[in-house]
Order: C-alpha cells, then structure tokens, then sequence
C-alpha cells in the first residue's frame, strides 16, 4: 500500500490532473486554498484490480472541484474508490461524476461521502454514480453518504445501476446499425459525459480512443 | 406470382406480455402505393408497426410475413433495415453522447457492408448527407447535434424522415408521424415523404388523425380495430371515418 500524498492547490490556482491507475491502491489528500480550483479526471482499464482514496478539503473559501471518472470491468476486475468530500468553510463547489461499466464476475465499489461542515453555507455538492452492469455474476456496491450539519446549502446525489436501454437498441437496429455495433454506441453515450472532462491536449484523442478500443473488444 | 407485390401479411397473430393485440392481421402492399391505416386507440397499430421492424418485445403467435419473397420474420431488426423497410417511430429516442453525423454514418455504411458494398467516402457521404438535410429543411448545424437530444417534436420527426431519406427504403412505415406537429412541421414532412415516392417504392401511412392525408394523398386506406383489420377502401374512407367516426366501421 503506498503512502497517502498530500497536494495543497494554493490560493486562486488551478490544478487539473489525469489518473489512470496500475493496479493497487493510490491514496490522494488534496487541500484546496481560498478560491483554488481543481479537475481530476480518473480513467480506470481492464486487466487490474485498482482501489482510490480520495480525500479532498474545500479549505478555503469559493473554492471548486470538479472529479469525474470511468471505469472498465469486462472481466474479473475489482475497482474500489471511496471518496471524502470535505466542504469546510462557505461558498465552495464540488462535483463528482463516476460512471462504468461492469461485466463478467468484476465488481465495483464505490462510496462517496460528501461533509458539509457546519458552517459551510452556500455550499454546491452533486455527487453522480451510474453504472452498467452487463452480466449476472457482475456486482455493483454503490454507497453515497450525505452528511449535512449546515443550512443554505445545495447538496444532491444520484445512483443508478441499469442495464442497456431497451428502446436505444432497437431504434439503432431498425436503421441498420447490427446489435454489437449499437451495444458500443450505447456504451460509448453513457461514458461520453465523463469523456468529454478529459482535459483537451495531446493525449486526449489517443485517450478516447482507448476508450472506444476497450468498449469495441473487451465487452 | 404477383412481381408487383412488397409485403404480403396474412393472419398475423402478435402479442406483448401475453397479451395478444393482433389477433389476425392481412394486408397487401404492392410497389407504388401509399397505404393509410386509420383506428381507434388501442387498436394495433403500433403494435403492426413494430412487429414489422422486428422489436424484440413483441412475439408472433401466428401467421406470416413475406417482403420481397423473404420470410420477414425470421429476420433481425437489422437485416430488415439492410433488406429496405424503415420504421418512423412516433417516439423517436434519444441517444446522448451520439451526433447525428456518426449515427447515421454508421447506420448508412453498416447497411453498405451487408450487401457487400464499399462504405462511402467522406466526401460522397457529407454530400449525401447535406443534399438530405436540405429535403426536410434541416440546418447543416444538425448534424453536429446528439441524436434527438433537445429536439422539439418537429425535429425529432423531421430527422426521421432524413434517415429515410438517408437509407433509402423500399417500404417506409411511417408511424403517427404526424403527432405533435404544427402545421409548417407537418407540411415540411409530407413533402419530404411525397419525394421520396417512386414507382417502385412503398409506404404505409399509421394516422389517428385525417390532416397528415390533407397532404400525403393515399390509394388505400384500411380501419384496425381491436387487431383485425376491418374495412379496406379508395381514399374516400377517410371522410367517411371523419363524418361518423370509427363505431359504424367495420
């Protein structure tokens, strides 16, 4: 287990990182500043069990961030990420968008818990998990938690875990477009929101299409 | 043997949960006609119309299909999209994260490759592409936009009519494409399906209401009521049904 590291944004800077785990767990302590902003895209691949833990403290005031991630499990894959959202001072905004797919006997495991300290009014905190579980043996555990303790507050979480949409695919079918080929435009639709937080740059096109390659021949 | 005859349904038998909602349908589409089935709520017609594109939710229960000599039935959804039949539907759905262009690309290029053609170049498709759009007056910016998404109800019909247009089927069923429309997004669809009309083509028409006939002007109309059609006759039906309504019919 590696140890935690600590990564303070400083007062009115704008920190964007990209994660694509190797198996193992990576532990993450960020402290954003007064008016700090941070993006963290996480991008899980098949092949490794990975776990992350997340802790992230809205330090200081109208501070914001913005996590978002997907994760690949076709196969036998464990993905584990708890995160703690910490909103302790006023005026801060978080949100968290995590969306996979899981198949085969893979599982994931995700607990979200967003703190809003008591004093922390004008606080934004949405928290989305949306999976798609794809076989029977596959499990999804999705654990939000909200916890409160001040007022003036707007605060929202939403968990879905479904199959692939019924409709979707027979609209695609009757233009022609063959099972499989519509199995990946649906899969590719319901990542494309976390796609798109991927950080423009020179690794973005090569990500995306990882990302297609994975859905087109892993699932 | 009849050259002249698309689809020929006889005694078919359809039902949903265990419910059955065709309970023994007939009819006969030869190339060049636009058929209209009018009826009341509840009557099948959606259900008609999708047992014919293949929906998985629907079971069979009885009878047969034949399009262009080819058992209809045994096909996939796909397979009757590569064969030339096109379902409008009357909700189209939406699929987010999916433009326009890339959908209907795939689609187009996946029915090329099932009949063992070379996909279209980028050049002839977004040629293609815009000469379609044009048909149903939609804005070359369209095509930029994820599929359905945000579409007032006159868009979302108007991009059906262009995928027809784009795929170019040889019998279009066109289902309750008139609901939800105003009159300019109603006049906008029926010309673009009037020009797609061929000699060698065909279309059924599923209306509730008499106004998408004001400007799509069909040579057989036919009344389903609960799963069975019930009369069949020239256009002068419709304003019979207009008058005195479905209960005298049939």
């Amino acid at each position: 287990m590696s140890d935690k590291e600590i990564f303070t944004v400083r007062q009115g800077t704008d920190h964007k990182e990209l994660l694509i785990p190797e198996g193992g767990r990576i532990r993450k302590h960020l402290i954003l500043e007064e008016g700090a902003s941070a993006t963290i895209v996480l991008l899980a691949f098949p092949g490794m069990d990975c776990g992350m833990d997340f802790r992230v403290e809205l330090a200081g005031q109208g501070a914001s961030c913005r996590l978002s991630g997907l994760y690949l499990c076709p196969a036998a894959e464990t993905f584990d990420l708890a995160i703690n959202m910490l909103h302790n001072v006023p005026g801060c905004r978080s949100h968290q968008m995590f969306k996979g797919i899981v198949s085969g006997t893979a599982k994931a495991i995700f607990s979200g818990r967003i703190v809003v300290a008591p004093d922390a009014c004008k606080t934004e905190a949405y928290q989305e998990n949306h999976s798609l579980l794809l076989s029977d043996s596959a499990k999804v555990d999705t654990m939000p938690q909200l916890e409160i303790y001040a007022d003036d507050v707007k605060c929202s979480h939403g968990a879905a875990i479904g199959k692939l949409d019924e409709e979707e695919q027979f609209y695609m079918r009757s233009r022609g477009i063959p099972e499989q080929e519509a199995k990946v435009l649906q899969m590719l639709s319901f990542l494309s929101p976390v796609m798109d937080m991927i950080p423009e740059g020179s690794t973005k096109d090569s990500l995306v299409s990882r990302i297609e390659q994975t859905i087109r021949y892993s699932f | 043997m009849d050259n002249d005859i698309l689809l020929k349904i006889e005694g078919l038998r359809a039902s949903v949960e265990d419910k059955e909602i065709l309970k023994g349908v007939d009819l006969t589409v030869r190339k060049g006609e636009v058929h209209v089935i009018m009826g009341p709520n509840g009557a099948g017609k959606s259900t008609l119309s999708s047992v014919l594109a293949g929906k998985p939710q629907y079971t069979v229960t009885g009878g047969k299909v034949a399009f262009l000599g080819r058992d209809l039935l045994a096909m996939s959804p796909e397979e009757r999209s590569w064969a030339g039949i096109f379902l409008s539907f009357q909700y189209p759905v939406e699929i987010p994260g999916v433009t326009i262009t890339n959908f209907i690309r795939t689609a187009v290029n996946s029915k090329r490759k099932a009949l063992g053609e070379e996909a279209l170049s980028a050049a002839a498709f977004l040629k293609l592409m815009k000469e379609k759009m044009a048909l149903v007056q939609m804005k070359p910016e369209f095509s930029k936009r994820e599929v359905n998404v945000g579409f007032s109800g006159g868009e979302k019909k108007r991009n059906e009519i262009f995928q027809m247009a784009m795929l170019d089927p040889v019998l279009s069923i066109l289902d309750e494409t008139d609901s939800g429309l105003d009159v300019d997004a109603l006049r906008i669809v029926a010309e673009g399906v009037n020009t797609l009309r061929t000699p060698e083509k065909a279309a059924i028409v599923i209306t509730h209401y008499q106004r998408l006939l004001d400007y799509i002007v069909p040579d057989i109309v036919h009344v389903l009521k609960d799963g069975r059609i019930v009369e069949t006759a020239g256009k002068e039906l419709v304003a019979r049904i207009e008058a005195e309504g479905y209960d005298s019919i049939g």
